[in-house]
């Protein structure tokens, strides 16, 4: 396997003074050295403007022992008491829709089983897919027939000890011609009454945890003797069924699902915790149709998908600790970490102290979105990945580590190995694809625009997705303007509302990209650095929820698209999504808008018939990769100007799929009118305005012929008239 | 209709000379065909040293297993390496050799 130096710090955005815990794995042992860097440029690639860095006055260059430190994949619950659970007779329950029956290795339900001393007992899914009981050393027994994937089964076992006697049970909610609903079987075991960590979706193997469970688990229950496998069996709540008043332990996950507590019903409160962020809200099996909104109807929604991939935060240990300067300027920077051959940047968001502007334009680095993204495997996810790009995979060294060591965790645009889609991404991990020497996506091309700032000598601070969530428009309103990332794709409504509360009192926003503000994500509201996304109802989807599935679990909030809550990104920044290709760039032709004396500023120096962007080092033109355009009938101003449109595109570019309702082969730039991308400018209440670029390749033009071009010119124009404080 | 004509050269050929960009509608429809799917089980591309270096590769099963590179042939131009993945894919798909060169 390819070898990485990895790394990560508990915090991606830091100001001043904070203190920094820095986080690494090495796959030698030996000495690695650190460095602090100001990161002007990560594009390292010999089109664009060239790798550059700045040396950092105030932190040491430092050296540091390396070790490894392991990446714990893997999604469970784990209940505090133990002794509880420490019995020799026993029975347990619960309800199962199992989706990687042919991972080939075994899947626990739950029980404290440790596979390390062969000691406790658990319920789990053999490697065959079937039901299986172990206690102790005793041999398994075990269904006869493999259970159906994705299907709701009640899944129950009883152990006599003293008569050693093991009865197990499998029923299947829909019945099928020639296929038995239920399953029985019984054996003979011998009691194993160690207190173990008890554990649902995995079992112990010593300290470590293995044996991940890939579905859902809903209603898991223990019972303290062997009770009638027809009264396990019975749904809780029904007549004759068992109470959780009877059980050892009966949780109700239904209960608490912002949050990663598992709540106890039973007598004894035997609560316990998620671990790495496993997938509630999901429709249990109950879940009949009748509520899609899970706040409404939680009973409906006891359901926790657990997936042998999931990952919230690494828990490394932190190798070394960094005090960032009181005096450090906002900006972008990179922990450079280097031991022989390998070598990691690690960036840093470095905002202005709390409460200060240190200038008066903010560059708003979209870190949602590059959570969104974070260590994506969309090559091995998507089926369409290749008719999407229309390229031939092509693997960088990291997407070869990725796929070899099986995951770093997952970005919302991947499938878990199950095949269900993935909800939550963090930044307690090592994100492989948000560093400088990249591809040109989102963090690496949004150097492009801190290269160019750099280059025309306009002071800038850093405020993250991050403070936008925390402080809303507070964290804007001390700026003149402000200006977007390439792809400030995922926003939360907070963060929604903090900008368009931004340009309705007087800012000015420059939107230098594309397909911005287009999914409704959620922070969690307690756990740090984690958002969650759902891909409900429509859009340029990586996957889909499944039916009832549609509203986050951290807020309740329905997901998806803000075209589909009300809130079309055409409304603050007067374009939206309308198409997308990743082989070639375009160009903007000007058009009757760019005449209007209001945009006489912006084309300062452009002529009349000039190409704007026939060059680049994304796509080789500033029209490129993702595009929006202007659409009175989704929100854009009435008096917003179109000021040039790009619509030369091939047929490898793809209308948006959320703007045709039937099916039909006119969608691509060879044949839909709608593949373009409208340069738009337009005044906001209060003196303000907006500029939207309305493509993600704009900001790798403003590099060329040294900063001397079209692209960047029109930029110039309008950052300086948006920084001066005459109303617009 | 789902399937590649192999005595099709003039589109190699329309590929070799213009990998990305506007394509005739024949080659547009060959290259979805050769693009349907997941990518594991065909040819790609590995880039081994960014910017400067390639190799063609096979992925594994699935997550977690090694990727099988193919080494006898490093390719120092973008281009020649998506031509030569172009030319292993028609291969995988017809059976035969991409007859053009």
């Amino acid at each position: 396997m390819s070898e990485r130096l990895l790394a990560y710090t508990d915090k991606l955005s830091a100001k001043p003074g904070d203190l920094i815990q820095v986080k690494v794995s090495s796959p030698h042992s030996g000495k690695y050295r650190a460095r602090l860097v100001r990161m002007i440029c990560g594009d390292d690639s010999a089109d664009g403007p060239g790798f550059k860095t700045e040396p950092v006055k105030g932190v040491a260059e430092s050296e540091h022992a390396a070790r490894f430190q392991p990446v714990p994949l893997g999604s469970y619950a784990a209940i505090k008491d133990r002794k509880g659970f420490a019995l020799a007779s026993f029975s347990l329950a619960a309800f199962i829709w199992p989706t990687r029956l042919d991972k080939g290795e075994a899947q626990c339900i739950l029980g404290n089983w440790d596979a390390a001393n062969a000691s406790g007992y658990a319920l789990y899914l053999d490697a065959q897919g079937r039901i299986a009981l172990r206690v102790g050393e005793s041999a398994p027994v075990t269904l006869e027939a493999p259970l159906l994937s994705r299907h709701w089964y009640r899944v129950a076992a009883s152990f006599d000890a003293k008569s050693g006697r093991v009865t197990l049970a499998a029923h299947r909610q829909l019945p099928y011609a020639g296929n038995p609903q239920r399953q029985i079987a019984r054996g003979k075991a011998a009691a194993s009454t160690a207190a173990n960590r008890f554990l649902i979706a995995a079992w112990n193997d010593g300290a470590k945890v293995t044996a991940h469970f890939n579905g859902k688990i809903d209603s898991p229950a223990v019972y303290a003797k062997a009770q009638p496998i027809e009264a396990l069996l019975l749904p809780p709540g029904s007549r004759g069924a068992l109470t959780p008043r009877q059980a050892v332990a009966a949780w109700d996950f239904a209960r608490d699902i912002p949050g990663t507590a598992v709540i106890d019903r039973g007598p004894k409160r035997r609560n316990g915790q998620t671990v790495n962020l496993p997938t509630r809200a999901m429709t249990g099996w109950n879940w009949n149709g009748t509520e899609m909104n899970w706040v409404h109807k939680p009973e409906h929604y006891g359901a926790i998908h657990f997936h042998d991939d999931d990952l919230y935060d690494c828990g490394w240990e932190t190798d070394f600790t960094l005090r960032l300067p009181k005096t450090l300027k906002s900006g972008i920077y990179c922990l450079h970490l280097t031991q022989g051959d390998l070598e990691e940047w690690t960036p840093l968001f470095v905002t202005p102290p709390k409460g200060k502007a240190t200038a008066k334009l903010a560059f708003l680095v979209p870190t949602a979105s590059y959570l969104a993204y974070a260590n994506h495997q969309m090559s091995t996810s998507w089926h369409f990945d290749e008719l999407s790009s229309s390229r031939f995979t092509t693997f960088s060294q990291a997407d070869l580590y990725m796929e070899e060591a099986g995951s770093l965790g997952l970005s919302t645009y991947d499938l878990h190995n199950d095949g269900s889609g993935v909800c939550h991404s963090s930044y307690l991990r090592p994100i492989l694809n948000m560093r400088p020497k990249t591809d040109l996506w989102q963090f690496n091309a949004d150097t492009h625009i801190t290269d160019w700032l750099e280059a025309k000598k306009l002071p800038y601070d850093i405020i993250t997705d991050e403070e936008l969530e925390r402080d809303g428009v507070a964290a804007l309103k001390r700026y003149a303007c402000v200006i977007t990332g390439t792809h400030p794709e995922y926003y939360s409504e907070r963060m929604l509302d903090g900008v368009q509360d931004y340009t309705n009192h007087g800012g000015r926003l420059m939107y230098l990209g594309a397909n911005g503000f287009y999914w409704r994500i959620a922070w969690h509201p307690k756990l740090p650095g984690v958002i969650e996304h759902r891909r409900s109802e429509d859009g340029m989807r990586a996957w889909w929820t499944e039916t009832g599935e549609s509203y986050m679990e951290f807020t309740g909030e329905y997901s998806g698209l803000w075209r589909r809550n009300g809130r079309p990104p055409n409304m603050l920044a007067g374009v939206g999504f309308s198409a997308q290709g990743f082989d070639v760039a375009s160009w903007f032709d000007r058009m009757p808008g760019s005449n209007d004396p209001r945009a006489a500023f912006i084309f300062k120096g452009v002529g009349q018939n000039e190409r704007i962007g026939d060059f680049g080092s994304v796509g080789g033109g500033a029209a490129g990769w993702e595009l929006d355009r202007a659409d009175a009938a989704l929100g854009t101003p009435p008096h917003a100007l179109i000021l040039a449109t790009a619509n030369e595109f091939p047929a490898s570019y793809h209308w948006v799929k959320e703007e045709f309702n039937h099916s039909h082969s006119a969608v691509n730039g060879d044949t839909c009118p709608m593949v373009k991308a409208d340069l738009v400018f337009f005044e906001t209440p209060k003196g303000g305005a907006v500029f939207s670029a309305s493509s993600i390749s704009w900001a790798g033009s403003l590099a060329h012929n040294g900063y001397d071009n079209n692209v960047s010119r029109i930029t110039e124009n309008v950052v300086r008239r948006f920084l001066e404080a005459k109303p617009l | 209709m789902l399937s590649i004509d192999p005595t099709r050269t003039d589109l190699c050929e329309e590929f070799k000379r213009q990998p990305a960009g506007r394509h005739s509608a024949d080659l547009h429809r060959l290259l979805d065909l050769m693009r349907w799917g997941y990518a594991r089980g065909k040819t790609i591309i590995l880039c081994t040293v960014p910017h400067k270096e390639w190799r063609l590769a096979k992925m594994g099963p699935r997550r977690g297993s090694k990727v099988q590179v193919d080494n006898s042939r490093v390719f120092h131009d973008h281009d020649d390496a998506v031509w030569a993945c172009f030319r292993a894919r028609w291969k995988e798909m017809t059976g035969r050799d991409c007859p053009v060169e």
